[in-house]
């Protein structure tokens, strides 16, 4: 836990913060709004005190109630990892700004981050499916979406066809769905 | 690699009508031409552009089943004579999803799904998870597990750069190296056959340690090995190292600079070949390594001979790796105390390790069930891969290989 660093980080962003900020073993965590990731990563990235140069890992979450993409920073300014949390994204249009402008690399995570939950990275020049068959019409990753031969959890029915269950008619009851609320 | 076989100049073949109802006889079927244009409308801006082609280009299909795509890869290539102008790979023909099984797995089930991913490396495979893992559940781990983790990491390290050696030369089409560097892995991969019980996916970490101690079999096999490793290791490099034709060729290609390295997310040996010194080991330490007295080879070129050369290096570390943990290897459990069923408290966690290929890390939540909530695994070779488009144009078609090689992509892990 580097204490010096969340107090930089709450100089530097507290007016962004979507919930505080958690220090856990070797993580930093921060939370912020869709909308501040372009210019909180920007200055991440950039400003001399942060130098957070290496993402280390971009992945979609889906709480249940939310959807969430998530940045894990290194930088050699600290010893933890940052990991930086775009939070409350719809789950019914989940969107987010695209980190390719700084990562390049960022463009195959995210492309498999839009193929697994959905979520539409603005910015980002390749947005397609990376895995799944083009046709493919699921976003297999998401909370409601059930594997078929886990017919306990599946509320009631019991198994259904895999490419129906995102549908809504067919979405299990809203009180079925796991959800996390860390 | 498969050609267009529509050249209206060749002659078509003819047989005779008689054979058409003979089952035996196959050869007046139409073989079918495989369009590498997608039949749908492109999706995206970038694929419009890729798939429309200029004046004298052409496309053609390296893979999916190709003897040097290191698994199933399909490589959509848009040439201009000789000379590769783009390239587009085709990714999820090993897909299995092994992140939705993970989440629909016990704690314990994970570590033997995840096995399979990398499945030239799988300790590191193990590794990151069951780190994550503990993380979630605050567990501290025996000493005498973390030094068998490092002494057995290290080892499948090294049989991880001696195939990646062999593959390298295959690829540019030299056979012997191949059956050189397969003497050392086998040798390594029956050790860690007597000390986990499997010879490729070894499921041996588990949360709170290890699966087995060190056992007589293992540490004579070792020692035996040890007392002979280094000059193995020079032999079958030297197959290479002198090689004019290999160093002449690698020399140049595929060159890729710090910052473009920076800016692909590259990790692990690709991006020290670029002259960043970062290891997980040495940059975020885990486990007792900082404990450990190695170096971090970097080499500042940036093309395929620096990658090349940079694993070579990394090689001799890792025995230094193994000669320590050997001498300073502590009694104790193997264990830490466990229960049967894990309900970490609901929080998140990331865990990172320095693979042979690079940074290997998994993220994972827990929302207080025994399954984990979500389990997100990063692969560095998919990271890497992606790179290639980057580093290709205007190499000849034949060195895409070799630049795919010596990044030392495993399809494994990069369709999860």
């Amino acid at each position: 836990m580097d204490r010096a660093l969340k107090n930089r980080l709450e100089a530097r962003f507290a007016d962004r913060f979507s919930g505080p900020i958690r220090q856990r073993h070797d993580q930093t965590e921060m939370r912020i709004g869709a909308g501040d990731v372009t210019q909180v990563l920007t200055a991440l990235h950039d400003e001399p005190e942060f130098r957070f140069e290496f993402l280390a890992d971009l992945a979609g979450v889906d709480t249940g109630t939310v959807m969430q993409v998530v940045y894990h920073l290194w930088s050699d300014t600290t010893p933890d990892w940052l990991r930086l949390i775009a939070d409350g994204l719809s789950r019914d249009d989940p969107r987010a700004p695209s980190a390719t402008f700084l990562w390049k690399g960022a463009e195959w995570m995210e492309r498999e981050a839009y193929d697994m939950f959905g979520i539409i990275f603005e910015g980002n020049r390749d947005l397609r499916r990376i895995y799944m068959p083009p046709d493919y019409t699921s976003f297999p990753l998401r909370k409601d979406f059930y594997l078929p031969d886990d017919a306990a959890r599946s509320p009631g029915a019991g198994v259904r066809p895999m490419e129906r269950t995102h549908e809504p008619r067919n979405a299990p009851a809203a009180a079925t769905v796991r959800r996390s609320a860390v | 690699m498969t050609t267009p076989t529509d050249r209206s100049d060749a002659p078509r073949h003819e047989a005779p009508h008689a054979s058409q109802d003979d089952p035996r006889v196959m050869l007046d079927r139409d073989l079918g031409v495989f369009e590498p244009v997608p039949p749908y409308p492109p999706r995206t801006e970038r694929e419009a552009e890729f798939y429309t082609l200029r004046d004298g280009e052409m496309f053609i299909n390296m893979g999916p089943q190709h003897p040097s795509t290191h698994g199933v890869l399909r490589v959509v290539l848009k040439l201009d004579g000789e000379k590769v102008v783009d390239l587009d790979p085709v990714l999820g023909y090993l897909h299995r999803g092994v992140e939705k099984l993970c989440e629909n797995a016990d704690y314990h089930h994970v570590i033997s799904q995840v096995d399979p991913l990398e499945y030239v490396s799988s300790l590191f495979t193990e590794w990151a998870p069951v780190m994550a893992f503990e993380q979630l559940l605050d567990v501290q781990v025996p000493r005498r597990a973390e030094y068998i983790r490092v002494l057995s990491g290290e080892l499948n390290r090294i049989s991880s750069h001696a195939l990646f050696l062999g593959w390298m030369a295959l690829d540019l089409g030299g056979l012997t190296p191949i059956l050189w560097s397969f003497i050392e892995r086998d040798e390594i991969v029956e050790m860690l056959a007597s000390l986990t019980g499997q010879r490729m996916l070894f499921n041996y970490f588990r949360i709170g340690g290890v699966n087995g101690d060190l056992n007589h079999d293992f540490m004579s096999r070792l020692g035996d090995w040890m007392s002979r490793a280094t000059e193995q290791i020079d032999s079958g490099m030297g197959l290479l190292n002198e090689n004019e034709i290999f160093v002449r060729r690698m020399r140049g290609l595929g060159t890729i600079d710090t910052k473009a390295a920076l800016r692909m997310c590259f990790s692990g040996p690709n991006l020290r070949a670029t002259g960043v010194p970062f290891d997980v080991r040495r940059a975020h330490p885990y486990s007792i390594y900082p404990e450990l007295d190695f170096d971090i080879p970097t080499r500042t070129e940036g093309d395929c001979l620096a990658r090349y050369l940079l694993r070579m290096d990394e090689l001799k570390q890792s025995l230094r790796i193994i000669d320590q943990c050997l001498h300073q290897m502590p009694d104790g459990p193997i264990m830490a105390k466990m229960p049967r069923l894990l309900r970490p408290r609901p929080g998140r966690a990331y865990a990172a390790v320095e693979g042979p290929r690079g940074q290997y890390a998994t993220y994972a939540m827990s929302d207080g069930t025994h399954q984990p909530f979500r389990m997100r695994i990063h692969d560095p070779s998919f990271v890497h891969l992606q790179a290639v488009g980057l580093m290709m144009p205007g190499h000849l078609i034949a060195d895409t290989l070799a630049v795919m090689a010596s990044l030392d992509p495993i399809m494994g892990g990069i369709d999860k």
